[in-house]
């Protein structure tokens, strides 16, 4: 039992990266009903970024800054240069290009940082913490994960439900044609959604570097389980995303705990198929909300 | 107000509208009728911007808009309820009426507002409710109440009949007609449905195949038996 506490108290933080990982690709879901496949490698890149900004300055707010002003400049960058253009024509295709999209910024990173994998020092102590004798899972730096996850996840829900932006954004995901009607620029709605997107994932690549360490490809398994936390919760939900997110973090933990690490993304994938045999709608998705 | 010159307008080799003169005054309804076909969605989706035309004009106001963005559009005060209560049923009415102006000035929004709960009290009502558990009235009550959330100068109006008890469409159209006359707005109203069309419209037009047939005083065109006989088929 206290081995089953304790690997739970293990994943919530990994699940909150997911969560962060899985909202991005639900927000470029909603703004252009596609998945973004190279959003783990747009994190990757700005990842990168922070860690360069982290070793030369030593401050890791600014870093974090940093991230979350790339990412949103990469996502609006991949959306004109890559989606926009194929995307008018076909969306498949568009989505086989987000892959060429991951492909080019894991060379890209190669060619810039190297191969080898680097150390991101996290902010404050990332040892368990010691509370009444006994050691627990979670370390200082797990609380800092998850405290900035939770203001992220509450800034996007205000944003999303309290304001005139949010509201253009919810209306050109669910109806174009009618918000524009309404008045709604809805092309700068799909370019915001981009730019919130690749935000949310570059403070997700930085939140999950110091756990273990940094490469062109170190994030690949990220996407596995973020992919799967968008699916089961619906691809357009919000909540799906955060929730599920959170939920394939504590399974990851329980499985790598009881079992071998390695076996964490079979069983991620097996959680896919199930949903999608049983419930191809994801659990907060409404009917016809995707078609896979 | 808002008048189409020669407006032809082609779906690849389909002429959907070959030539249309139309004018829509202020302060009465306009009513296009005419069978399925005989281009009334196409006419519409051409003046809110959805649709380009291949030649002729687009005047509003003046002004040529033909070819211009329909969130332009919408913001120079031409605004359009399409066809099939166009409504997004995962908003809240709230949230749908605020949609139909959210470019403007808080205070214009809520001059506006108060003028549609005004118009269609349920709304009022059912302010905080999602739009998908409204009965088809009252969703073609927030579809126009959306649209007039723009403070249009024009309002377009595709079908509102579409689906809907013949008793609900002719209460709202009535208010709609009422609303034209008091605040000197141009309605324009496309209808399959001619009989409710003509009773609140003062000007009537009959469309078919991309062409005007006829057009006129609305009650000379209702009484006309050759011209129901011919185009309206009742």
């Amino acid at each position: 039992m206290t081995n089953f506490i304790d690997y739970l108290l293990g994943g919530f933080s990994n699940g909150a990266v997911i969560a962060l990982m899985a909202l991005a690709l639900v927000l470029v879901w909603r703004s252009t009903r596609m998945v973004n496949f190279a959003q783990v490698g747009q994190a990757m890149f700005t990842t990168y970024i922070a860690l360069t900004v982290q070793q030369s300055t030593g401050n890791w707010v600014l870093a974090l800054v940093v991230a979350l002003l790339a990412g949103s400049i990469l996502g609006v960058v991949v959306f004109f240069l890559v989606i926009r253009p194929v995307k008018n024509s076909d969306t498949t295709g568009a989505i086989i290009a987000t892959f060429g999209v991951l492909i080019a910024l894991q060379a890209g990173a190669g060619m810039i940082w190297g191969g080898d994998p680097e150390g991101f020092v996290p902010p404050v102590d990332n040892a368990g913490l010691e509370i009444g004798g006994r050691i627990w899972p979670v370390s200082l730096y797990d609380l800092l994960v998850l405290a900035v996850t939770a203001v992220l996840v509450i800034g996007l829900t205000l944003l999303f439900t309290k304001t005139s932006l949010g509201l253009s954004m919810r209306a050109s995901a669910f109806n174009p044609e009618v918000a524009r009607l309404s008045g709604v620029r809805v092309n700068r709605m799909l370019i915001t959604g981009w730019a919130i997107a690749g935000a949310t994932g570059a403070i997700g690549g930085v939140l999950i570097a110091p756990f273990s360490t940094i490469s062109p490809n170190s994030f690949d398994i990220l996407l596995v389980f973020a992919f799967t936390a968008a699916v089961i919760g619906g691809l357009d939900s919000l909540i799906g995303a955060v929730t599920f997110g959170i939920g394939t973090g504590l399974v990851i933990s329980l499985v790598s705990g009881y079992s071998d690490s390695g076996n964490a993304p079979i069983v991620a994938l097996v959680l896919l198929a199930l949903n999608l045999l049983l419930k191809p709608d994801g659990v907060f998705g409404h009917h016809g909300s995707r078609s896979v | 107000m808002l008048e189409t010159v020669d407006l032809c307008v082609s779906y690849g080799a389909v002429k959907a509208l070959n030539g249309m003169n139309l004018v829509v005054p202020r302060g009465e309804v306009t009513a296009v009728i005419g069978a399925n076909g005989a281009g009334k969605s196409t006419l519409m989706r051409t003046l809110a911007g959805l649709v380009s035309p291949q030649s002729g004009q687009v005047l509003f106001d003046g002004a040529s808009i033909a070819g211009t963005k329909p969130e332009d559009i919408v913001r120079n005060g031409l605004a359009l309820v399409p066809e099939g209560r166009s409504t997004i049923p995962e908003l809240t009415v709230e949230e749908n009426l605020r949609l139909g102006g959210l470019w403007r000035s808080k205070s214009d929004r809520g001059a506006s507002r108060d003028i549609v709960f005004d118009l269609f009290p349920i709304l009022n009502e059912r302010s905080t409710m999602r739009a998908d558990t409204l009965s088809g009235g009252e969703r073609q009550q927030l579809a126009i109440g959306r649209a007039l959330m723009s403070d249009p100068k024009c309002l377009l109006l595709d079908e509102p009949s579409l689906g809907l008890a013949p008793l609900i469409v002719t209460q709202i159209l009535e208010l709609v007609s009422r609303l034209a006359r008091e605040t000197n707005l141009a309605v324009l109203l496309v209808e399959q449905n001619a009989v409710t069309a003509l009773r609140v419209a003062t000007t009537g037009v009959v469309l078919n195949l991309g062409e005007v047939v006829k057009s006129g005083p609305a009650a000379e065109i209702s009484s006309d038996e050759e011209l129901r006989h011919a185009y309206l088929g009742y």
